[in-house]
């Protein structure tokens, strides 16, 4: 699937530089973080502050980032490259981000492509769903769920492979709602597959406790102020999975919430 | 009260008084009337006899006597000096041919013949019973008022609902609008100058008040919109400042976990104004046949859960089953904010109780307070107590779903408990 193109060069974690070429091409499996494998990413956005943030994000999670502020600079790039993922936003100057996806789908584009509003409009998701977007992420989001969506793009545009993700030795199957932990399975509750669903798609992004309320208990927890009913689900899930022998572990960051933590 | 009824109640009174005064004055007048002719007759008759009289000279036997026709009696000096020299009234006299008292007209004269003996001569006609008369002026008073009321209330009604049709027809198109909906635009054909100025101005008013809420709604969407972007920048800054956890001390990532709470309800409280935008626009046109139990099932589970902490009490009862066809998120905004609701405000260790019956779907909790203002329970941003994290818009937006479908949804306070109840249309 990793598409790889010389005139990129990106960094590490480390802050060393890596030349494409000399990378494996991903498995049948999408790992996560994806060291084996150069998406590249195209964020189409206009206001620059946004657009950086993004960008930075991405760039730590090892894609390889491309970026344009308008219509006109969207459309020369989505002519002259080929993108793994392109974040589109709706309102652009000189143009319509859905016109762009009609253009994109006529040249039977591949690309992946996750819609970012902020205009929350249910007309704007339909007609881009339609249109052949992958997905719908309205502003403002958390940049976990960022990194979340363009995965599951990903997974999904990814074929041929087990559609999983792995997590150190914890590999969970979304669509069987499967996990299991060195090729054991193990037996979890609803909710704490939800929480180890939601930290998966989450690698090494610290979590808020009322982000991981609100993604996983739904939107109706936004009035609580007490965030123990997390703090029990929390403490089986942990316990399972280290009885289990996991070598991931959901640390608890002190005053702030959580984050999955790889080996 | 209806005007024509009110425009016949004031005619009715007025009329009345018109008549009154009318049959008194006419009465009088015609009672004048007839004294006068008849006491004209009696002063001819009584002339004439006077004249005989002081011609024949006053014999015993032809003169004084009772006469059918008048009366002449001696009188003395101090009979004379004590009454008028005439005088008229009414009386009542035996009438032979009648055999009967009827009423009549009397005059007494005095006057003295030559030998100076003072006379009084009586003459009398019989006349019209005034008693009668007075009886009958007032009968047909009553029934002239009866029937010119009735034939003004006929001919008024006719015509008043004649000329005010377009009155009518205007109240009417005042009842069925609604500010934002979809009315029909003001139409009325009318040639009358005071109608078609009331139209024009109702039309005026009705499109001012259509422009400032069109105007009103898309400043609350535009400025929620515009909000999203500088908000999703800070949230994300800070994120990108927490994954870089190494910099930060715990109690600097517990203040930051407090600024994001905080950026999270701004972004909450925008996301719902643009929630009661969409559906103050009616932008949720799809609609499915939404299971109202199972719904207000599942999410009370998910409530309790979420607000274990609150040490709050549910009671369930299911006693029918419930489906309405509506938009399946919206139904889900109604029942969890009703729910949240409960949950948020209950009395700590008090019940929070779900009951769906036929055709309702009521949620109450424990409120030791007293009862809530029920005028502006419903109103944006109204806090019956000021509440952390409360958002003061979720009873606004089951006020906004039930408006959308036609729901009513009634507040009350009973023994202690706040309860809101939400009706939903059954077919029967």
């Amino acid at each position: 699937m990793g598409r790889l193109v010389p005139d990129f060069r990106f960094f590490s974690d480390s802050g060393a530089m890596f030349v494409p070429d000399s990378l494996p091409v991903g498995a049948g499996c999408l790992r996560i973080p994806l060291y084996t494998t150069v998406m590249k990413i195209l964020i189409v956005e206009d206001e620059p502050s946004l657009r950086e943030i993004m960008a930075r994000t991405l760039q730590r999670e090892q894609y390889v980032v491309e970026q344009a502020a308008d219509y006109a600079t969207a459309s020369d790039k989505l002519a002259a490259y080929d993108y793994d993922c392109i974040l589109l936003d709706i309102m652009l100057p000189g143009g319509s981000g859905l016109q762009l996806l009609r253009e994109l789908k006529q040249r039977r584009n591949r690309a992946g492509v996750i819609i970012v509003s902020a205009r929350d409009s249910l007309d704007d998701k339909v007609e881009g769903l339609e249109l052949g977007a992958d997905d719908y992420l309205p502003k403002p989001f958390h940049l976990a769920e960022l990194s979340a969506r363009i995965r599951s793009v990903m997974r999904r545009h990814q074929r041929g492979g087990e559609e999983c993700f792995t997590a150190g030795n914890v590999r969970l199957w979304p669509d069987s709602r499967r996990v299991e932990v060195a090729g054991q399975a193990l037996e979890l509750l609803r909710k704490e597959y939800d929480i180890l669903h939601y930290f998966m798609c989450r690698p090494n992004h610290t979590i808020d406790k009322a982000a991981l309320a609100e993604g996983v208990w739904g939107d109706h927890i936004d009035q609580s102020d007490n965030f123990d009913f997390i703090y029990a689900q929390m403490k089986n899930l942990r316990r399972k999975l280290h009885d289990a022998g996991a070598d991931i572990e959901i640390r608890a960051v002190y005053g702030f919430g959580y984050k999955l933590v790889l080996p | 009260m209806k005007l024509p009824y009110r425009i016949l109640l004031h005619l009715s009174w007025v009329l009345s008084l018109l008549l009154g005064v009318w049959a008194v004055l006419f009465y009088v007048t015609l009672t004048d009337e007839i004294d006068h002719e008849t006491d004209e007759v009696l002063e001819n008759r009584a002339e004439a006899i006077i004249k005989r009289v002081l011609a024949e000279g006053v014999s015993s036997d032809t003169a004084l006597r009772g006469d059918r026709d008048y009366d002449l009696t001696e009188v003395s000096e101090e009979y004379v000096r004590a009454s008028g020299y005439e005088r008229y009234s009414d009386e009542k006299r035996y009438i032979p041919e009648r055999d009967d008292e009827e009423p009549a007209r009397v005059l007494r004269q005095l006057f003295r013949d030559r030998n100076g003996r003072w006379f009084e001569v009586t003459v009398m006609v019989p006349t019209i019973e005034k008693v009668a008369l007075r009886e009958s002026v007032l009968w047909w008073c009553v029934w002239l008022y009866g029937f010119s009321l009735l034939s003004i209330l006929l001919v008024s009604a006719l015509l008043f609902y004649r000329t005010m049709r377009p009155l009518y027809a205007l109240l009417q198109w005042l009842d069925a609008y609604r500010v934002g909906g979809d009315s029909p635009s003001l139409s009325i054909a009318t040639t009358t100058v005071e109608f078609r100025r009331l139209n024009d101005a109702v039309k005026r008013f009705a499109e001012r008040a259509e422009a400032s809420y069109e105007r009103q709604k898309q400043f609350i969407g535009n400025a929620s919109h515009e909000m999203q972007t500088p908000l999703a920048v800070c949230i994300n800054r800070l994120e990108m400042l927490v994954d870089d956890a190494r910099a930060l001390t715990p109690e600097q990532l517990s203040e930051i976990a407090a600024v994001q709470r905080t950026l999270g309800r701004l972004v909450r409280l925008n996301r719902t104004l643009l929630l009661l935008t969409k559906i103050d626009n009616g932008q949720f046109p799809e609609s499915v046949e939404v299971d109202v139990t199972e719904l207000a099932h599942r999410m009370v589970e998910e409530m309790f859960d979420i607000y274990a902490y609150r040490g709050l009490q549910l009671f369930f009862r299911n006693e029918a089953p419930l489906t309405f066809r509506m938009n399946a998120s919206l139904a889900e905004s109604l029942v969890a904010n009703l729910l949240k609701n409960a949950f948020v405000h209950g009395d700590a260790g008090g019940t929070v109780e779900v009951i769906v019956s036929p055709g309702r779907l009521s949620v109450s909790n424990n409120g030791a307070a007293g009862p809530l203002d029920g005028k502006h329970v419903f109103d944006r941003f109204y806090r019956g107590t000021e509440k952390e994290g409360s958002s003061g818009l979720g009873l606004a937006i089951v006020e906004a779903v039930c408006r959308l479908y036609g729901l009513r949804v009634v507040y009350d306070y009973v023994e202690g408990r706040h309860r809101f109840t939400v009706e939903f249309p059954v077919a029967i």
